[in-house]
């Protein structure tokens, strides 16, 4: 059911640090931190003072709090490290954060892909580029689904098809992604034969 | 990521097919007003003969003006510097270049009020970011011209922009007060007779993210502003130039076309791409100016040195010798061989 080789599927590829970008703005949520911290190695490595013009914004997940590890920014005395309870208080630090920030900013994501979508929206809004963003997919392959009927975003979707939170139609999870609403577009399965879906199935694990 | 796509404007690589109708259909123009706005600059009006309106264009396009002279046919690229909401004429400013090979003096020297041009449609290269949060427009001398037609569209606007304007010395200040009665205080300029320099480190050090920074002018004043922005960590989608390079003079040299199976010489004072039409090939061109890419040709053997002078090709490629760009390249060579 799902029509694959649609373009607008965002593609990540690991984290490597841009010693170009003069700042240096990353996220991450969870056991991706991991993902900064080899950033924040390549950066030091060519720069010992890069560490001085870094920022982390750091949200822990239901697994890192469950077996209360801390995230490994410690090495590091002189980053400037800011801790968040959830991704929600994250994103709401981050607005601020990008709205302070001046040009020659690079902006790393480390997570699943709902808070990449997420944070690269609000970068969007800043007017961010392809060439100052970088992001790597760790985590939940849970989708952000967008239904097109009555535009309401259903989050943490794991299942090919699912019920739309607010209309209750059957949505096609489809690959056809959107940046600027960060979600994936759900377009209903059954509207020719009312009642003929093909059976759940767990694809986003 | 690799889904999206950024708001920069890479060089255009439009389809060929586009070019030659781009090419083909000049547009007949008058010459309706000229007038001396510095020792070096004219400013021209442009209507149409037919007496209506010209093509649409936006702020930072430019136009081919075909200028017939005794001996030879000039096309040279111009901004257009007239707001895009009037399109009852084009406005063109043209500055006197010493080492003209005739373009420039043509234009100032023979062509008067009621002479009839050739222009070609417009093209923007130097299109401003519709996304930006802050435009910072830097121009240097006649690169006023482009950043005249975009202040049309910026003006009024929601998104804030400056524009820093550097010339040698207040007599050499082009279209300075149509800009003040126009934006007031958000035009500063720079004279070199004052020994006033533009800051650009304190201009691009301190830019609110979502900025993107325009120049056009002297090689000199774009380098240091692709530098400084590169040094200040912006990415190039960030960062806009453009310079018209007018063919630079040299050598005489022969060239074989393998395909026409034709050989042309070229002359110290005419271009490769001029020699080359002169001949009766047709190359496909869009600014004539070693911006674009479109004149891009393929170098099947060279024996001697190919003098890059384009704005296009990365140095790796200058350095390959495998390509040139024959609107403002040449060769210092016994022979040279292209796939025409």
């Amino acid at each position: 059911m799902l029509v694959s080789g649609i373009k607008s599927k965002p593609v990540y590829s690991p984290l490597a640090a841009d010693t170009l970008g003069r700042y240096h703005l990353m996220l991450a949520t969870g056991g991706a931190a991991t993902a900064l911290a080899r950033v924040l190695d390549e950066l030091t490595a060519a720069d010992p003072e890069a560490v001085t013009r870094a920022r982390v914004l750091f949200a822990p997940d239901a697994g890192t709090i469950a077996a209360g590890a801390a995230a490994p920014f410690a090495h590091w005395p002189r980053l400037d490290v800011r801790h968040f309870p959830d991704i929600p208080a994250l994103l709401a630090a981050l607005r601020v954060v990008l709205d302070e920030s001046v040009m020659g900013t690079r902006l790393y994501i480390a997570g699943p892909e709902s808070f990449i979508g997420r944070a690269i929206q609000l970068a969007l809004e800043f007017n961010m580029n392809q060439d100052e963003i970088r992001a790597e997919e760790l985590g939940s392959l849970a989708r952000r689904v967008h239904c097109i009927h009555c535009r309401t975003i259903t989050e943490e979707v794991r299942t090919n098809i699912v019920e739309c939170g607010r209309c209750g139609r059957w949505l096609l999870v489809r690959d056809h992604y959107s940046r600027r609403l960060a979600a994936y577009m759900g377009v209903m399965i059954d509207a020719e034969k009312p009642g003929e879906r093909p059976a759940v199935e767990v694809i986003f694990p | 990521m690799t889904d999206t796509r950024s708001t920069h404007t890479p060089p255009i690589q439009a389809r060929p097919t586009q070019a030659r109708a781009a090419q083909a259909q000049t547009l007949a123009v008058e010459v309706t007003a000229i007038e001396k706005v510095t020792p070096l600059i004219k400013h021209f009006t442009l209507s149409a003969v037919d007496g209506g309106e010209l093509p649409a264009f936006s702020g930072g396009s430019h136009i081919i003006v075909v200028l017939r002279g005794a001996t030879r046919v000039y096309r040279n690229p111009y901004s257009l510097l007239s707001s895009p909401r009037e399109l009852d004429s084009y406005q063109i400013g043209v500055r006197r270049m010493e080492e003209s090979r005739g373009g420039s003096h043509f234009l100032h020297d023979h062509v008067t009020v009621g002479s009839r041009l050739e222009i070609a449609h417009p093209v923007n290269l130097f299109a401003l970011a519709k996304t930006a949060r802050k435009q910072v427009l830097i121009a240097g001398g006649v690169g006023i011209t482009p950043f005249l037609a975009q202040l049309e569209d910026l003006h009024g606007g929601a998104v804030p922009y400056e524009l820093h304007y550097s010339v040698r010395s207040p007599e050499h200040a082009a279209f300075l007060p149509r800009l003040r009665a126009r934006e007031g205080d958000r035009v500063r300029m720079y004279y070199d007779s004052e020994s006033h320099a533009i800051d650009f480190d304190g201009l691009l050090a301190n830019q609110p993210l979502g900025t993107h920074v325009y120049v056009c002018g002297p090689a000199g004043l774009i380098n240091r502003v692709l530098t400084t922005a590169k040094r200040w960590g912006w990415p190039d989608s960030h960062v806009h130039s453009e310079q018209f390079a007018a063919p630079p003079t040299g050598d005489a040299f022969e060239v074989f076309l393998a395909r026409a199976n034709l050989k042309v010489h070229v002359p110290p004072y005419q271009s490769l791409l001029e020699s080359i039409e002169a001949a009766g090939v047709e190359v496909p061109y869009l600014c004539r100016g070693g911006v674009c890419g479109f004149c891009q040709t393929t170098v099947l053997d060279v024996d001697g040195e190919l003098d890059h002078n384009d704005h296009f090709l990365s140095e790796a490629e200058k350095s390959r010798g495998k390509s040139i760009m024959p609107c403002v390249s040449r060769a210092h060579c016994k022979s040279l061989v292209l796939d025409l």
